[in-house]
């Protein structure tokens, strides 16, 4: 394990210089954390009982593929169970109202958290419109004369997209997502 | 067609013509191109108005009124007419269509997709005991009476915490409540009620909220899991009792999600 290590460590030390100077040395030992929990030899874990075809993974767990998105953001798991519940398959947004000033902001914003919610859920990190307006309507932030103008005029967090189709997550609404759960945990 | 998305330009378009309108410092609105927008607007909105009126989610007479009032308007745009009347018109037009319609179509069609949401979440579970109360529940979701939806599910929980609690035996259950009772820590010392179970029903009868109580103190719930299932029984509450209170579809993905995960679906349940 110790040669595999080695020839890793460049790769990793990498990694961590991406990030911001003083997030390196989290960015160091979460990087290293999940290294280690990839390439040590586990115990076997039992089988768990078989729930019927179909059934989702077990709620709770965090699934592994938005795991380098945590990692990168410096999210910890009890950062994340501030915001969501369960941090798995099923999760909800715990916040009973959504940061921002303003109902544009809060759309945004709410976009981005529903993202993450479907990322918990299947690993993508998409939003349905219809899902987003009935949220935002729940939370009350929906301007619909809006609703179209504001999504467009924050588009840098969203890829590419056709009018009415799916949001999915760019890498600056990784980013901004990222600052939004921990600002939410910190009860900002 | 996309009835929302439909809906929200016809109100983008809609409003920016009211800013115009007001921005006018004539008494009457004579320009063509301001009256033409009124009319493309109006060619914009007959379609889905047609969606709508055949559709089961929207109320006909609110429906009617948006109508009449576009046909108004239509009317004003033919000629140069009042400034004040466009005024009216829109405001009617936009007010109505915003919390009338918008609003009650995306709640309406939430109601219709919540019911394979619901089913989604409960698929794991095979008791059939449970599966009955839960399937009342989610046919009463899918007709938008969401706090019948809510008692119901409930009475799956209850059932399930009934059921984990009696298999204790009645005689360790009283001990145990004698012990939580004699219990001084936080969560506990304001616990003071005197229980002796012999029968099942004595179970039944007893404070919902003093049951996962000893759940808590049982620990098949941590701290966390206690306090949403509190707050899952506040819905319940909230709903099985006469308060304006009235959870929408969104809160009841929530409900749902927290008592599967919490109780029917929780290994310290079985």
């Amino acid at each position: 394990m110790l040669d595999k290590l080695k020839a890793d460590f460049d790769g990793i030390m990498e990694l961590v210089n991406k990030t911001p100077a003083p997030l390196q040395e989290t960015a160091f030992k979460m990087i290293l954390e999940q290294w280690f929990s990839a390439n040590t030899a586990r115990k076997p874990i039992p089988p768990p009982a078989p729930l019927g075809p179909g059934t989702p993974p077990a709620p709770g767990s965090v699934p592994d593929s938005i795991k380098p998105f945590l990692t990168a953001n410096a999210i910890t798991t009890e950062i994340l169970e501030k915001v969501f519940h369960p941090t798995g398959p099923g999760a909800q947004l715990l916040a009973s109202s959504i940061p921002g000033n303003g109902k544009a902001n809060k759309l945004v914003n709410l976009s981005l958290l529903l993202c993450v919610k479907q990322a918990l859920e299947s690993a993508s990190f998409t939003c349905t419109l219809k899902e987003l307006r009935e949220l935002a309507v729940h939370y009350d932030c929906y301007d619909s004369p809006n609703f179209s103008s504001t999504l467009k005029a924050n588009k840098n967090y969203y890829k590419p997209r056709e009018k009415g189709a799916d949001l999915e997550l760019s890498g600056p609404g990784l980013k901004k997502v990222g600052e939004s759960i921990k600002s939410i945990a910190a009860g900002e | 067609m996309d009835v929302a998305q439909v809906l929200e330009d016809v109100l983008e378009e809609l409003t920016s013509i009211q800013k115009d309108v007001n921005k006018l410092k004539t008494v009457s609105v004579s320009g063509q191109v301001l009256r033409k927008r009124v009319k493309d607007t109006h060619k914009n909105w007959l379609p889905v108005s047609g969606v709508l009126e055949a559709g089961n989610i929207i109320d006909t007479a609110q429906l009617q009124e948006v109508a009449v009032a576009w046909t108004a308007l239509v009317k004003l745009a033919n000629n140069a007419s009042p400034k004040k009347l466009y005024k009216a018109q829109l405001k009617i037009i936009i007010t109505k269509t915003e919390s009338e319609l918008l609003h009650r179509f995306i709640k309406g069609s939430a109601i219709q997709t919540i019911g394979d949401t619901l089913r989604k979440l409960v698929q794991p579970i095979a008791d059939t005991e449970l599966l009955k109360y839960l399937d009342e529940s989610i046919r009463c979701a899918e007709t938008n009476c969401v706090r019948a939806s809510v008692v119901l599910a409930w009475c799956a929980v209850a059932h399930m915490v009934h059921k984990k609690l009696t298999s204790l035996g009645f005689a360790t259950l009283n001990a145990e409540f004698a012990r939580m009772k004699a219990d001084k820590g936080l969560m506990f010392r304001a616990f003071t009620k005197d229980y002796v179970f012999s029968t099942e029903p004595d179970v039944q009868e007893a404070a919902d909220a003093h049951l996962i109580l000893l759940c808590r103190f049982l620990t098949y719930l941590d701290d966390t899991q206690y306090k949403h299932l509190k707050s899952a029984l506040d819905l319940r509450n909230g709903c099985g009792h006469p308060t304006g209170y009235q959870p929408d579809p969104v809160k009841l993905q929530a409900y749902y999600a927290d008592i599967t995960q919490l109780v029917l679906l929780n290994p310290k349940f079985a």
